[in-house]
């Protein structure tokens, strides 16, 4: 990482974007850079435009205005994009295991009509090194734990060898244990120069993995450093509730936490 | 009458045989489409197909006969998969919107069998089958539109897969669902064609649905799930029609052929939960 020249190119350049699902804007005028081996916090309460924003950037929800740059081009490069998506809506009682799971993440550049090889099989195994649940491929995927299934879901994203990688409120519901393995994971692939935006309430997360931070609340109410930026009067912006309190671990908001 | 016999003598005769090669055709691939119908929770669509496709098949029967009736069929299963595809797709809620469309569509087809001289017999053939019935060219025309239908989705199986499990994460890879739901969708809608002469359309649900429900209930291990649906329903198939023979020959009762096969796949689905349950209660966990 201290190899790279001081002011890389960015993985993800976001300017004056605006995205809208159809009836107004869901989310307005969002300007931030990420630069490879960088994270950005996207901190905001519920239906804040978090999940618009990086279903904006996998251009899943259509951009209104501005400009998305991702590596380099305007759309997002198949298999350079890694998504980790929210897992409430997986049916906990289909029917597969957890490295089936992971090497769906390899379909995309293994092609149409094409079964997996011995390479693809390893590049599973190696990811869920990765994110430590090696020794549960096997597992049916309903029935791991919450944070091990988000742990599974990491590692289909990371199984292609993205640059740039986008978690959808990972830290939600997880316990101690799994946190750690989490944050510990982002940090070592982050290390490996890989970009990361992850959607969070949490400000443990924040403050563990991510230089900058991006406050939300429909549109964008604060950019930059992440201690210049989580100070109590941006973040009551933010969740436009004076309830708001900060501690070093976690923004509280009535009614908002524990989801 | 011995077992072997039960199984075996029937199907000597031709018309018995055209039978069971139908119902072979049929399983096969209602097998490996039901059960991406159970996996993506589409029971209710496919439901809605069965019925967009009769008018196509009662136009084509009143204009041509048995051959019209492929061809209008065809013709119905595409523009209505399409429209269904569609409507799935829109983000008001589909389920009203998909039972009126689809009642009406079903309507139209009984107005128009209803217009023809032999009303009852012709729309009891539709609605019902006529399976000991069927003619040669039958057979061939059935095979090959299975086999299309197995085609489509076999080539997209492992997406196909991917779809039903994590729409976002398949959408994100890069991946465009609606082509893929298109091809699901006239897969469903091609088994309603070639299922339509053989057990009707009416019972056409019951072998699309059946088989995959019963593949859930015997594993849960992915790639099992294909060949158990499709094994069960054609061992099904093959038992109900030896059933229909035994008790016409036997017995002197003549049974619905179509519909002795569906209650043979209904008590299967009816075994398999049984043993599901049995199986859940001795291992102690209530996990599916």
């Amino acid at each position: 990482m201290n190899e790279n020249p001081p002011d890389p190119a960015p993985a993800l350049a976001v300017s004056g974007a605006s995205f809208s699902y159809g009836r107004g804007p869901a989310l307005e005028d969002i300007t931030f850079e990420l630069r490879p081996g960088e994270a950005v916090a996207l901190i905001g309460p519920n239906g804040s435009g978090k999940s618009t924003l990086l279903k904006g950037v996998l251009g899943l929800v259509p951009r209104v205005s501005g400009t998305v740059t991702v590596l380099g081009q305007s759309a997002a490069p198949a298999g350079s994009v890694g998504y980790v998506p929210q897992t409430e809506d997986i049916d906990p009682h289909f029917p597969i295991t957890l490295e089936q799971v992971v090497m769906m993440g390899r379909y995309r550049s293994l092609g149409w009509l094409r079964l997996p090889s011995r390479r693809d099989r390893d590049a599973v195994a190696h990811a869920l090194e990765t994110v430590g649940l090696g020794p549960l491929a096997k597992s049916r995927f309903g029935q791991l734990s919450g944070g091990q299934q988000k742990r599974g879901l990491l590692a289909r994203a990371v199984v292609s060898g993205p640059r740039l990688l986008l978690l959808d409120e990972p830290f939600n519901g997880l316990d101690q244990e799994n946190r750690d393995a989490l944050i510990g994971t982002i940090d070592r692939l982050k290390a490996g120069g890989l970009a990361v935006l992850v959607s969070t309430h949490d400000l443990e997360l924040a403050r563990a993995v991510c230089e900058e931070v991006l406050l939300l609340n429909g549109s964008q109410v604060a950019f930059g450093p992440r201690d210049e930026v989580l100070t109590l009067d941006n973040v009551q912006r933010t969740f436009q509730d004076v309830g708001v309190e900060m501690d070093e671990h976690t923004v509280v908001v009535p009614g908002h936490e524990g989801h | 009458m011995d077992l072997a016999g039960f199984l075996f003598d029937g199907f000597a005769l031709p018309f018995m045989a055209r039978a069971l090669a139908v119902l072979a055709a049929l399983s096969l691939v209602a097998g490996v489409v039901g059960v991406l119908v159970n996996l993506r929770g589409l029971e209710f669509i496919s439901d809605g197909l069965t019925h967009a496709v009769f008018p196509g098949i009662a136009i084509g029967f009143v204009w041509s006969g048995q051959d019209g009736l492929f061809v209008g069929a065809l013709i119905a299963a595409l523009v209505a998969s399409v429209a269904l595809t569609l409507i799935a797709r829109s983000k008001v809620p589909t389920d009203a919107a998909i039972a009126v469309v689809f009642t009406a569509m079903f309507s139209i087809g009984v107005v128009v069998v209803s217009r023809e001289a032999n009303y009852a017999g012709q729309l009891e053939q539709l609605l019902f089958g006529r399976l000991l019935t069927v003619g040669p060219a039958e057979v061939v025309q059935t095979i090959v539109i299975c086999g299309v239908a197995l085609l489509v989705v076999a080539l997209t199986l492992k997406e196909q897969v991917f779809r039903a499990f994590d729409h976002t994460g398949f959408s994100a890879a890069g991946y465009r669902p609606l082509l893929l739901d298109l091809m699901l969708n006239g897969a469903i809608a091609l088994v309603v064609v070639a299922a339509t002469s053989a057990v009707g359309n009416l019972l056409v649900l019951a072998v699309l649905i059946v088989p995959g429900a019963v593949a859930r209930l015997l594993t849960s291990r992915l790639w099992l799930l294909f060949p158990i649906a499709a094994v069960f329903s054609g061992v099904a198939a093959w038992l109900g029609l030896a059933l229909g023979y035994a008790a016409s020959v036997d017995l002197g009762i003549e049974l619905s052929s179509g519909a002795t096969v569906v209650l043979v796949l209904v008590a299967g689905y009816a075994v398999a939960l049984l043993a599901r349950i049995l199986v859940d209660r001795l291992r102690g966990r209530t996990e599916r």
